[in-house]
């Protein structure tokens, strides 16, 4: 049952100091603070990894990096920005502001929150602790395919993967369930399914997509695992094993994953696009009924990834046209972005900046991917440097700006002070000019031929050309993340105050106090639309009025 | 600011183009200069899906632009609302069927080339070789229908078609067979066999490389493919065959198996090899390449003993030390 706001749960003496409270809260925006925190220096870790990577690519026969020590960034980069990145970050926002925005006092189950939030600290501990490991960091890269993964990698750091993963797994099902018990029971009154806030329609979406992927993720590292200590033959075709069963596996969970990825960032675009054009989102209940669309179909879609692998033609021509079919519930999404934009009185703050650069270049990637379902294109373009450049202009351009959008706007909420504009500013267009410098350019080297996660290469012209082009923009976009930590220091010092709803928003959240207190709100509000604070300040504008 | 910024683009992005005139093919704007019929029609329908995704990033690039620039702020009040606009049933309707009909007409595109892609040609016996390419860590073997092995460097015939079996060994892990020029990848799968195909009638030379992350090597599994006149490529390939355990075949190897992880004189992945007595020993060294050994896959596990033959006619050379090898 909810707390209520005029009883002080008691609380030990030794729980109340300042690392203890931190340690032991079931808060859940503390919780979310907590995600967000570890999420970002994964963030940083990660990155470092990409710039590493872009330095030996800058040119031909680079040595700074070994070809192990190459895969083991390759590997390590990739699962850091999937499992320990988006993925929980997203899980961060979805804690600190689906109560808040649902008028609830907390999660349905605080303690199995705490727990969520622990278990993924501990995956990522797990998954690093593999760079201590005789022979390093899992090399199979992040999706790890057998037999590379199994007969052809001796080392410890393979297992702390599996491992590592297997904990960020439970993590994330525990944190689903979570947030799928509380969007459906714990709705403040009169907010019905179709007066919820987008956001939270993304990431109840996002959490009945991880219920349902995850177990099979689990079960094929649980395959791995067992390829791998005990000698069964799962994917091993010597003894009639399959390594195509596991690519199936894999990308069964790995496609909705992108979607998993991609939904809530979205649901933080529809958030963002409306308050700062000063209108209603455009097709409330097409954009809402367009994410459970993409959901569906995401979970149709998975052998894409498998063009080249040789499967039956039918199977082609099925997964193409499945991959087609999602582009058009995508597409709805963004024409209901312009057409909110349209007539709009739009200002130009950080989180709108991301939001709109979001749009500009979540297209592209968008586009890309219908030249990649197009199987027969897909057979030049797959495993490429198109592909790579493809899933960047999504994950980087569309999750991470969303990301992006929804710190510099929720910030004030969470901090309760108002992050530096003008720093906001350069660190948008250094992301929004690196990412494009950084990654457009892989396009064009994916398509002369050059294959991805390879360590060196000796050619010059173009492919020198495009590919220090790629690392100078992959620099400019470190210099965008090093503004933003500048931004987020000075900001804690020196940061200007801001009231409880700084943006003028229309959401619950932005009802209680910047930051809220524990049980968030003194009284709930009823709601009475999709849109709750703007209803609540026309009625005190009439009141007074009268 | 944004003036600033809006000049960094123009200017990258005319400095991006004028590079990738400059140099020949179209510089990476579509896949490269199609050499078979295959790759060409692939590039048929990456150039009209190209026409439709263009026209979809005009429009929403420009009503994005437009509406930003027409729609600002200005003067106007923060708190000034823009007409209450929930949204329209027509438009949804319009914005959800018409990207069916685009998506439509490239299925219909792509699916009336699809044969001529993926299909062997029917084409007389003569007029057809058949090779079989194995992806090994970290180098491909090519065999020939008269029993000809060839590594890292694929001869072919102009103007026949040339059929494609990738396939790996089992025990090996996966890659994936590329020939940019000449058509699509396929992956060489272990216990699998995938076909491809390309025919071309031009004489040269056609990189290929590997696309499936296969290990520490996987970036120098390239090389490429040499398309020869038609007896040219006969007289090579009887050649091969009436000599098995030749030393050129000997050489291929060193290098394209053995060069890929150990040097003569410094430690790469693997020890320097230069006076190993292993280097003459036969039966030695086909037990290490047969089954491998600690790190090292077992790269000749699908060789003849010819083949190990001709891999020690040429390393004995290296076996004592000094600088007597090369």
């Amino acid at each position: 049952m909810a707390v209520r706001a005029d009883v002080t749960p008691y609380r030990a003496d030794w729980r109340t100091g300042r690392v203890a409270s931190w340690l032991t809260t079931a808060d859940h925006k503390r919780i979310g603070i907590l995600y967000i925190w570890t999420a970002l220096v994964f963030f940083v870790i990660g990155g470092v990894m990409a710039l590493l990577m872009r330095t030996q690519l800058a040119t031909p026969n680079e040595t700074l990096l070994t070809g192990s020590a190459y895969n083991q960034a390759v590997t390590m980069h990739g699962t850091t920005m999937v499992f320990l990145v988006i993925v929980p970050i997203l899980a961060g926002f979805g804690n600190y502001l689906v109560p808040l925005m649902i008028g609830a006092r907390d999660m349905a189950f605080p303690r199995l929150n705490a727990l969520s939030y622990w278990l993924y600290l501990l995956g990522g501990i797990v998954l690093y602790s593999s760079f201590f490991a005789k022979d390093g960091a899992p090399t199979a890269g992040w999706t790890s395919y057998v037999p590379l993964s199994t007969l052809h990698s001796p080392g410890v750091g393979q297992d702390l993967w599996i491992l590592g993963l297997h904990v960020l797994s439970i993590s994330s099902l525990a944190g689903a369930i979570n947030f799928v018990v509380t969007v459906h029971n714990m709705r403040a009154r009169g907010m019905t399914w179709m007066r919820m806030p987008l956001f939270v329609w993304t990431l109840v979406t996002y959490a009945w997509l991880l219920v349902i992927v995850l177990p099979v993720l689990s079960a094929g590292l649980t395959l791995m695992l067992l390829d791998r200590q005990v000698d069964t033959h799962f994917f091993n075709p010597e003894h009639g094993g399959s390594p195509i069963l596991y690519q199936h596996v894999f990308w069964f969970f790995g496609h909705p994953e992108v979607y998993i990825m991609i939904l809530p960032a979205m649901g933080i675009i529809s958030e963002v696009l409306p308050v700062f054009s000063r209108k209603p989102i455009f097709g409330y209940k097409a954009v809402a009924f367009s994410t459970a669309g993409i959901a569906f179909y995401s979970l149709l879609v998975w052998a894409h990834h498998m063009f080249a692998v040789g499967l039956p033609v039918g199977l082609d021509i099925f997964f193409m046209l499945s991959s087609m079919v999602i582009a058009i519930p995508t597409g709805v999404k963004i024409f209901n972005w312009l057409a909110t934009l349209w007539r709009g009185n739009i200002s130009f703050d950080t989180p709108m900046l991301f939001a709109l650069g979001f749009i500009a270049v979540f297209t592209i990637g968008g586009l890309s991917g219908i030249f990649l379902a197009a199987f027969p294109f897909d057979w030049q373009a797959t495993d490429s440097y198109y592909v790579v450049a493809h899933l960047h202009y999504v994950l980087f351009g569309g999750s991470i700006f969303g990301i992006f959008a929804g710190l510099y706007y929720w910030w004030p909420k969470m901090f309760g002070k108002v992050l530096d504009e003008r720093l906001g500013k350069v660190n948008f267009w250094l992301f929004f000019i690196g990412m494009n410098v950084t990654f457009m350019p892989q396009h064009f080297l994916g398509l002369l031929g050059m294959q991805r996660r390879i360590y060196t290469y000796d050619h010059g012209g173009l492919w020198e050309t495009y590919n220090l082009i790629s690392t100078i923009g992959s620099y400019m976009m470190g210099l965008g993340m090093l503004v933003f930590v500048v931004n987020v220091v000075r900001t804690a010092r020196i940061g200007r105050r801001a009231g409880n709803d700084p943006w003028i928003g229309d959401t619950l959240e932005w009802y209680a106090t910047s930051p809220p207190p524990p049980w968030n709100f003194e009284r709930i509000p009823f709601v009475t639309s999709a849109r709750p604070l703007r209803d609540l300040r026309r009625r005190l504008a009439e009141e007074r009025g009268f | 600011m944004r003036r600033v910024a809006i000049a960094i683009l123009v200017t990258s992005a005319t400095v991006l183009a004028a590079a990738a005139v400059a140099y020949a093919d179209t510089g990476g704007l579509t896949p490269p200069d199609p050499h078979s019929p295959n790759a060409s029609r692939i590039n048929d329908a990456y150039e009209f899906i190209a026409i439709f995704t263009g026209l979809i990033f005009l429009l929403v690039e420009g009503s994005l632009v437009v509406f930003v620039v027409k729609y600002r702020r200005g003067r106007r009040a923060r708190t000034a609302e823009g007409p209450q606009i929930h949204g329209s049933g027509r438009l949804e309707v319009i914005w959800t069927v018409l990207p069916v009909f685009v998506l439509a007409a490239i299925g219909v595109f792509v699916f009336y080339k699809l044969p001529g892609i993926k299909d062997v040609p029917k084409a007389a016996a003569a007029d057809r070789t058949t090779i079989t390419i194995e992806g090994h860590q970290f180098y491909w073997l090519f065999r020939y229908p008269n029993g000809a092995v060839a590594i890292d460097a694929m001869r072919a015939p102009a103007g026949r078609v040339v059929v494609e079996k990738i396939t790996a060994p089992e025990g090996d892990v996966i890659h994936s067979w590329w020939v940019p020029r000449l058509g699509g990848k396929q992956d060489a799968i272990p216990g699998k066999v995938n076909t491809t195909w390309f025919r071309t009638n031009d004489v040269g030379r056609y990189e290929y490389r590997c696309a499936e992350l296969c290990g520490v090597r996987h970036a120098l599994m390239n090389g490429y493919v040499e398309v020869m006149p038609k007896d040219e490529f006969d007289r090579w390939a009887s050649d091969r065959e009436a000599n098995p355990t030749s030393v050129a075949l000997g050489k291929e190897e060193w290098q394209g198996v053995c060069q890929k992880c150990h040097a003569l004189d410094e430690r790469v992945v693997g020890p320097a090899l230069r006076g190993n007595p292993l280097l003459a020993d036969r039966k030695g060294i086909e037990t290490l390449v047969r089954n491998g050994r600690g790190l090292m896959p077992a790269v000749g596990s699908t060789w003849t003993d010819d083949q190990i033959d001709a891999l020690v006619a040429y390393t004995k050379r290296f076996a004592k030390g000094g600088s007597s090898g090369g």
